[in-house]
């Protein structure tokens, strides 16, 4: 075997600075310390998003207001939200045309937030259509904060193939997308997104963080160059996922190169959240519901300490069997009761359950409404898409897509009123609407063919 | 499009130059047979097919997806290859034309089958998919990954550090035959890098902890350069050549020691990934001895060889019979053959993601997670077991003995007096991934067990609980789950707005409950799938969903009787496991295919007939389990690989 690896490494530091990566301070920072180090002082707090997706669908009847307008009626799935309701905007009617057709559930998780054709495959060319909507808006503020996003779930991927529908199982478990062909992994474990925010792994070990940094430098710099030297030597396909290693080694170092340079100012945000921190215990914990709230509390810290402006969080994979029992009413799990073949007493199950998520969502609002920011709240400069990939669990249908979105973008967003859009409106012309709002110039997102007027 | 198709060009003279008189005779005279097979098909059988099939299987919803009227002549129908074989199946067990339509004639049936049985045949078996075949045998092995299991396996017996399931990468899906060794559903994150991170810190220090002449300034630079070289060789699976070390060199400082080097190995694709980088001709290459004791190792260990394999490899050996024979032999006997059962095993059997099916402790207040992971032990028992006693794959259907704890003993209500086994397996119950903590605490035991309650996977806890719903059995689940994961039967999700069926409650009476079935059956539309799958369901309804057994469900008496399309009949799970080793055969061909879909770690296609062909006839002969690994080992597939020059890269 060949091997050629004793060339002289290219120095990753100079490459870092070749590329032009600005690393500015967390928002919070940058005001309080301004001092001559951070490079561009914005006065105006940034706009964070996340993208919350739940499976299974909802029973439409309970779900969209029967009203529109600023004056609608709350609808009894969405009562939950009564006292944040000048903070949410409600959308129906807007549809996935590339989830018509395809499998019940796969192909419609694996788009929830490209919009675009997900491969029918169990394995080759596997592809979710385009770029996710999240990491479109990482890609903008990579080298901004200390990480480009942060994709949050509570369940495993889900493992196997479904030989039957001819779709490989983890469509269900990705919403999020750095390409059309290459999924992001969620982080399911409330200690390890704990650490990857506060690097708690990165300077516990060594006296001083400069040090470790610096050797981690080196480790990764020496891991690097491997994969150079070895990738030449690869068949196509293959260099693809020498490709994906290469870009996380970069990634890598490009937080550890960013938790140096403001070591400082990421010490200070460990002292913030003193009730959320009690919650980081090692594990995922036993109670699902005790797990959704230190999920989206980490969510909330996490863009709290402006340490990313993006997140998705899953609440479930797709068919997710949880048993919701723990509900008063309710008995069974959540893919079985959504399966409600009209049946009255299943109806009022799953109903309940699409309630209970969306209480979720509801207590996430208010506390990104209850932390002060800049003149108003973190709320105000937020938006958080919540919905799931398909209206009617029992029918799987792509469409009247049942979605919320909370937070005013910083003043941009139209809150508080319900409105209805008709005649296959794509998912992505509220995408699109989203990034435009938040100064992106794409003319266009997956298959979006305009934007949403009146929001 | 310049690019595909100047590739195209390229492998097109690619394939002149490896298998010219492929590309010339065989595939003229096999053309010639294949024609007139399509011919034949446009005279026979497509006639039957416009008359009895395509009314449900054709238009914009085809009947399980399989639209028939893609196939309107002999080009097409050659095309569709295999699709034949379970057309064949489904046909011959009565399952198709449906109860309710019209069904075949005897002479529409005959010549229907005669027509597949005539398929020409090929001899495959020493060749591979290339490019060029590509489009129709989709997937070759790639350069991948290792998974998160094989890392964990890997980084403990590199290091001897047990890693905590929370350090690890986060899980995998899957590709190709339902398996996370499918390269092409593998990906690479930045938490992936940040937890090999993690672990390379965390086992390196644990390995200076428990061995000090790691430490600092214990030993000199010769002397460390020695061990990192070895160290090297063991993580990266072949010689490290001199450059190598010196670069490795370069990270060494005495006053830290080896630590940071170790890090750098354990951080390095050289690790990460199984790469079998492009050899200076491409084409059909044989591995090299190195890259084979990986697959070698990973297919039986799902970790990286051991000293001795690699010492094998490096004096050329690897690839004669005898010594495969014997290598094989002697890790089936360690520990580390436990994967088998804990990779492959839950994997095919669908039970991986056990943990997240959840019993409701309202109606089951026995329940707790520690059922859960001792169903799973007892499974990853039972399943490596067979592989590694050399006992017949059939043990798996039906088997006068049960692997057991003293919990799942009581579970099961079986006398546990009744030892076969305590020696070898409590041996075992160490052994169990250290960190995973599910065996340990009580000793395993092979136990016999008489009456047919138990004995074989489909009456193991871990399958009745995974194969139900919170608070009650499904019939329909259980009876999906034997077809689909023991007999490789398709059974295709509901059509949507099907008429509704009422499953019941959780206080639905189990006879009501087969009533509702009978009656839903009745329609054509739903018989198709429910007479197949219902009848098995029911034949298990002696076991509540949670394992246990039971006579009543609140006070109705279980009847567990079915009668399958076919007309067999049975009651009761020992007359369904029966009526199951009787379609041993198709379960075997299954499990066959699974294994080496694993081990190849991709889908298969025609060139990997060969493997189950040997496979099934020594399992026919000899009937033991390993047979297929020896099989597989021995195959031209896992000892070989296509390489495609890579174009210039992006």
């Amino acid at each position: 075997m060949r091997t050629d690896q004793s060339r002289p490494g290219i120095s990753r530091r100079r490459l870092l600075r070749g590329a032009g990566v600005a690393l500015t301070l967390p928002w919070m920072e940058s005001l309080r310390i301004a001092n001559g180090a951070a490079k561009t002082v914005s006065s105006k707090p940034p706009v964070r998003t996340a993208f919350i997706y739940f499976p299974n669908g909802v029973w439409e009847k309970a779900w969209v207001p029967e009203t529109t307008g600023a004056d609608y009626t709350l609808s009894p799935s969405l009562e939950p939200i009564a006292d944040v309701r000048d903070s949410v905007l409600v959308v129906s009617g807007l549809d996935k045309k590339n989830s018509h057709g395809g499998d019940g559930h796969y192909a419609k998780t694996a788009n929830f937030l490209t919009g675009m054709p997900v491969a029918k495959t169990t394995g080759k060319d596997i592809s979710s259509g385009g770029i996710s909507i999240d990491q479109r808006i990482a890609e903008r503020f990579r080298g901004q904060t200390p990480l480009p996003s942060l994709e949050l779930g509570t369940e495993p991927v889900i493992s196997g193939i479904d030989s039957n529908v001819g779709y490989t199982r983890l469509y269900g478990s990705n919403i999020s997308w750095q390409s059309a062909t290459r999924p992001v992994a969620k982080e399911i474990n409330p200690r390890m997104v704990y650490e990857r925010l506060f690097g708690k792994s990165i300077t516990a070990s060594t006296a001083s963080a400069e040090a470790s940094a610096e050797s981690y430098r080196n480790l990764l710099d020496f891991v690097l160059e491997d994969a150079k030297g070895v990738r030449s030597r690869l068949g196509r396909d293959d260099q693809f996922k020498l490709d994906e290693y290469l870009d996380s080694v970069r990634g890598v170092e490009q937080r550890i190169e960013f938790a140096t340079k403001n070591s400082e100012s990421r010490r200070d945000f460990n002292l913030l959240p003193a009730e959320s921190l009690a919650l980081a215990k090692p594990g995922v914990p036993g109670d699902f519901r005790e797990h959704i709230q230190i999920m989206l509390d980490l969510m909330v810290l996490a863009f709290q300490s402006d340490a990313t402006r993006v997140s998705s969080f899953m609440f479930a994979n797709d068919v997710s069997g949880r048993n919701f029992s723990f509900l008063d009413g309710v008995s069974g799990g959540h893919h079985e009761l959504s399966h409600h073949e009209n049946n009255e007493s299943k109806i009022a199950q799953y109903q309940r359950i699409n309630r209970w998520h969306t209480e979720q969502f509801a207590n996430l609002l208010r506390k990104l409404k209850s932390i002060p920011e800049g003149e108003s709240t973190l709320l105000d400069h937020c938006m958080i898409v919540f919905g799931s990939s398909m209206s009617d669990g029992n029918r799987h249908d792509p469409d009247n897509l049942p979605i919320l979105v909370g937070g005013k973008g910083g003043g941009t967003l139209q809150t508080g009123q319900h409105v209805a859009v008709e005649g296959m409106v794509p998912l992505c012309n509220l995408y699109l609407t989203m990034l435009q709002k938040m100064g992106f110039e794409d003319p266009q997102f997956g298959d979006s063919n305009g934007t949403i007027a009146g929001i | 499009m310049f690019a595909i198709d100047y590739r195209a060009l390229v492998l097109r003279s690619i394939a002149w130059i490896v298998f010219p008189w492929l590309t010339v005779v065989a595939f003229a005279d096999e053309n010639e047979a294949l024609i007139q097979w399509g011919k034949s098909f446009q005279e026979k059988v497509l006639p039957i097919i416009e008359k009895k099939c395509l009314s449900c299987h054709s238009g914009e919803t085809p009947d399980g997806e399989f639209d028939l009227s893609k196939f309107p002549n002999g080009e097409a129908a050659i095309a569709a290859g295999d699709a034949w074989e379970r057309v064949a199946k489904r046909v011959r067990l009565n399952e198709m034309p449906p109860q309710g339509s019209p069904g075949l004639t005897d002479p529409e049936k005959g010549a229907f089958h005669r027509w597949v049985d005539s398929r020409p045949n090929q001899d495959l078996c020493h060749q591979l998919a290339s490019d060029e075949t590509q489009s129709w045998y989709r997937g070759y092995v790639m350069s991948r990954r290792l998974t998160r299991y094989e890392y964990s396996c890997a980084i403990r017996d590199l290091t001897g550090y047990h890693v905590q399931d929370e350090m690890l990468p986060p899980s995998d899906g899957a590709g190709g035959l339902g398996f996370d060794t499918v390269g092409d559903a593998l990906f690479t994150s930045e938490i992936h890098l940040e937890a090999y991170l993690r672990v390379a810190l965390a086992s390196v220090d644990s390995m200076i902890a428990r061995a000090p002449t790691l430490g600092p300034s214990k030993m000199s630079r010769e002397e460390d350069q020695v061990r990192i070289a070895r160290f090297a060789k063991h993580a990266w699976r072949r010689p490290i050549e001199t450059p190598e070390v010196d670069r490795l060199m370069s990270l060494y400082d005495r006053t830290q020691s080896i630590k940071q080097v170790y890090q750098a190995i354990l951080l390095s694709p050289h690790f990460l990934f199984v790469l079998e980088p492009e050899p200076d001709t491409s084409g059909v290459q044989r591995l090299t001895p190195h890259q084979f004791a990986t697959r070698m190792a990973l297919l039986v260990w799902s970790s990286v060889p051991d000293e001795e394999l690699l010492t094998i490899a490096d004096r050329g050996e690897i690839f004669e019979p005898e010594v495969i024979r014997s290598q094989l032999r002697r890790m089936l006997a360690d520990e580390r053959a436990r994967a088998i059962g804990e990779n492959f095993g839950l994997q095919w059997l669908g039970l991986k993601d056990l943990a997240l099916t959840y019993p409701d402790r309202e109606v089951f207040s026995d329940f707790d997670p520690q059922l859960t992971a001792d169903a799973i032990e007892e499974t990853v028992r039972t399943v490596s077991g067979v592989f590694r006693d050399g006992k017949p794959l059939s043990d798996l259907l039906q088997s006068n003995y049960v692997i057991v704890n003293s919990r799942l003993a009581k579970h099961y209500g079986i006398d546990e007096s009744k030892v076969l086994d305590s020696n070898a397996t409590e041996t075992k119950a160490t052994d169990s991934n250290g960190t995973a903590s599910i065996a340990g605490q009580t000793p395993w035991r092979t136990v016999s067990v008489a009456n047919g309650q138990r004995g074989g996977v489909p009456t193991m806890a871990s399958v009745l609980i995974k194969a139900s719903y919170p608070r009650r059995t499904s019939p329909v689940l259980r009876g999906r789950w034997i077809l689909e994961e023991l007999l490789g039967s398709k059974v295709p999700p509901p059509p949507p707005n099907v008429p509704s069926l009422d499953e019941g409650g959780s206080v639905a009476t189990t006879a009501s409950l087969r009533e509702r079935l009978e009656l839903h059956r009745q329609k054509p539309e739903c018989a198709s799938c429910h007479q197949r799958m219902d009848p098995l369901g029911f034949g298990l309804e002696n076991y509540d969903a949670i394992g246990r057994w039971r006579t009543d469900d609140s006070g109705v008496a279980i009847d567990a009787s079915g009668t399958l399309p076919s007309g067999e009949s049975f009651s009761g799970p020992a007359e369904l496991k029966k009526l199951l080793m009787a379609r041993k055969d198709e379960f075997q061909l299954h499990a066959v295919r699974k294994l080496v879909g694993f081990a190849l770690g991709r889908d298969l296609n025609k060139f990997d007939q060969c493997i189950i062909d040997s496979s099934i006839k020594r399992l026919k002969e000899e009937n033991r389990a390993d047979v297929i690994l020896e099989e597989v080992l021995f195959s031209y597939p896992f000892q070989h690989r296509y390489y495609s020059k890579a174009k210039t890269s992006p």
